[in-house]
């Protein structure tokens, strides 16, 4: 019950920033928009608007969609750490009695909620724009993203474990901006061992969802588990080391400092 | 005695680095009982805020043991936790984007306590803090004071028995820390609310705390109550003006006999700073003065403020 109330709280504190920072939020939007825009025409002209790359520029939307779940949900733990420390509030997080970790879970659950919400409406006006409509099953894609996402979170819990004792860590969230798109675009069918990283195999089957209209029963149990078990394994090994550089921070004395 | 509400045993504190280690907090010892207000003292670097984030667990100590309400911090934190609520750093505990309401509003709801059963207590906190007029005011918009009187208040939601402030008057205004220090000591009278609080402030020692603790280079130098430090230093010290210079032989006999704080003449007026025990030693010193026929101009208790007790106690430590 309490973890609930706490859960709310943090729900509806986030629901006001970002209707108190709306200009952050909406220049968000429009800056993914217009970047996505660009891309999709940009691929488009190369091929001519040969139909052959339907598929392509399929995959592109797909990508790029979940590009942008990726960059908030592994930097957003990083983020929110420098910025409460910066605004003084993190020691008052850090002493709930509730917990550290549970206060944090729910803070990037909370933002994870809301950018999922977001990068669907966000969706839909990419399609709407570009007139290339895709299957949009909600209960397939809302578990595989969740699952997916958690993989990417495990590393989030890394960085944010490394920012909670380092402070400055800019420049590696910056680089692993790069290993993700790689992630996004890795050779599975060449290298099938790859699907064991974080995100790669989870991105396949939200395309294939949304590309060929794969719904989740028609996924074979194996590949399901596949997205399963690295999104459980990379979540928890990832919240692990957060707990470790925890105990450091409060070791050393760091939390709070930024 | 009831049992003590927080008791710290043997705390310990060193932060290494590759070059040095330094002990910020070395077997500091003390209880404080439900009700309490206690002031942690002492000079910058002296281990005082070291001291209340082991408490509230955001430091964790090299050795030693605290209890918070009987449960072991280290064995229990989040047990410990519930029981305490912390504003560390005056005006940067709460969140500048959100209203007064709606800061106590979240914090509340960290403690996991619904905001519908808060709601009259916020209501009351408002009112006590004078920010009903700004209850929904984005916290970034209010005055620095208004701000650190939220940041207590938003502490104060969370209902805990004990309430640990590091400086919680830094930086404000006479007025505001006025109404501040006012608020504190209705907490502890009315709510039964036990209050650790550091600070440099002596007067918010003086006019809040029961007891002190002087802290010196990490260490429990003093641990009294206020009023009897006050009154063991007005005891003491008198100040005499004497008319003319005082013959050097009753200056000496004056300098074997007692404690001299200070002996000061000019051709026209000699002033003495003496430590008094007792009675027998002021009448003792009566004597002296009238065997050498000074002529008493006047006779003044000192009543040093805490600030000279404090740095008298430092330098003694010295």
């Amino acid at each position: 019950m309490a973890t609930l109330v706490m859960i709310k709280a943090m729900f509806k504190r986030y629901a006001i920033e970002l209707r108190r920072y709306y200009f952050n939020t909406l220049s968000m939007l429009v800056s993914f928009y217009l970047i996505f825009i660009l891309l999709f025409y940009g691929v488009q002209s190369l091929a001519n608007g040969g139909q052959q790359f339907g598929d392509a520029l399929n995959g592109m939307v797909v990508g790029f969609m979940v590009f942008y779940l990726t960059v908030y949900s592994y930097a957003e733990l990083s983020w929110v750490l420098v910025g409460e420390a910066s605004q003084g509030t993190l020691e008052q997080l850090s002493m709930s009695p509730l917990g550290f970790g549970r206060v944090l879970l729910a803070r990037i659950f909370a933002a994870l909620v809301y950018r999922i919400v977001i990068m669907f409406l966000l969706l839909l006006l990419m399609m709407w724009t570009t007139g290339r409509w895709m299957a949009f099953d909600l209960w397939t894609l809302i578990p595989l993203l969740l699952f997916t996402m958690a993989s990417v979170q495990g590393v989030g819990f890394v960085m944010g474990g490394l920012a909670l004792v380092f402070k400055q860590i800019q420049a590696s969230l910056g680089i692993l901006q790069f290993v993700f798109v790689a992630l996004i675009a890795a050779p599975i069918e060449r290298f099938p061992a790859l699907k064991f990283l974080p995100l790669s195999w989870g991105t396949r089957l939200i395309g294939d969802s949304m590309i060929n209209g794969t719904h989740i029963w028609q996924v074979a149990p194996a590949d399901l588990a596949v997205v399963g078990v690295t999104g459980v394994g990379y979540f928890a090994a990832g919240f692990f080391v957060f707990k470790y550089f925890e105990v450091v921070a409060r070791d050393r004395g760091l939390l709070g400092h930024y | 005695m009831p049992a003590p509400v927080v008791r710290v045993d043997q705390l310990t504190k060193v932060y290494r680095t590759r070059r040095e280690r330094v002990t910020a907090v070395d077997r500091v010892s003390f209880e404080v009982q439900p009700g309490e207000v206690l002031g942690l003292l002492g000079p910058n670097g002296a281990g005082k805020t070291t001291t209340i984030k082991s408490l509230c667990t955001l430091v964790r100590p090299t050795s030693g043991e605290i209890e918070i309400g009987g449960v072991n911090v280290r064995a229990h934190p989040y047990r410990a936790l519930k029981r305490i609520a912390a504003v560390l750093e005056g005006n940067r505990n709460i969140y500048w984007r959100l209203s007064p309401r709606e800061n106590m509003e979240f914090f509340s709801g960290l403690q996991g306590i619904p905001t519908r059963t808060v709601r009259p207590r916020i209501d009351q906190l408002l009112e006590r803090f004078r920010l009903v007029d700004k209850a929904n005011v984005s916290a970034r918009k209010l005055s620095r004071g208004m701000q650190q009187k939220l940041a207590v208040a938003c502490a104060l939601i969370k209902g805990t028995e004990i309430l640990l402030l590091d400086e919680p008057t830094l930086g404000l205004d006479v007025e505001t820390s006025y109404e501040l220090r006012g608020a504190l000591k209705a907490m502890a009278r009315d709510h039964q609310r036990t209050i650790l609080l550091s600070t440099h402030d002596m007067n918010v020692v003086q006019d809040v705390c029961d007891r002190v603790i002087v802290i010196h280079e990490g260490r429990v130098v003093t641990d009294d109550r206020v009023t009897n430090l006050l009154h063991m230093f007005r005891a003491r010290a008198y100040r005499f003006i004497l008319e003319g210079r005082l013959e050097d032989r009753a200056c000496h006999r004056l300098e074997r006999s007692f404690e001299m704080l200070e002996l000061h003449h000019t051709d026209h007026r000699t002033e003495i700073e003496v430590e008094l025990l007792d009675s027998a030693a002021l009448y003792k010193m009566m004597d002296v003065l009238r065997e050498s026929g000074a002529i008493i101009e006047s006779i003044d208790r000192q009543d040093p403020n805490l600030e000279e007790i404090f740095l008298a106690i430092v330098r003694g430590n010295n």
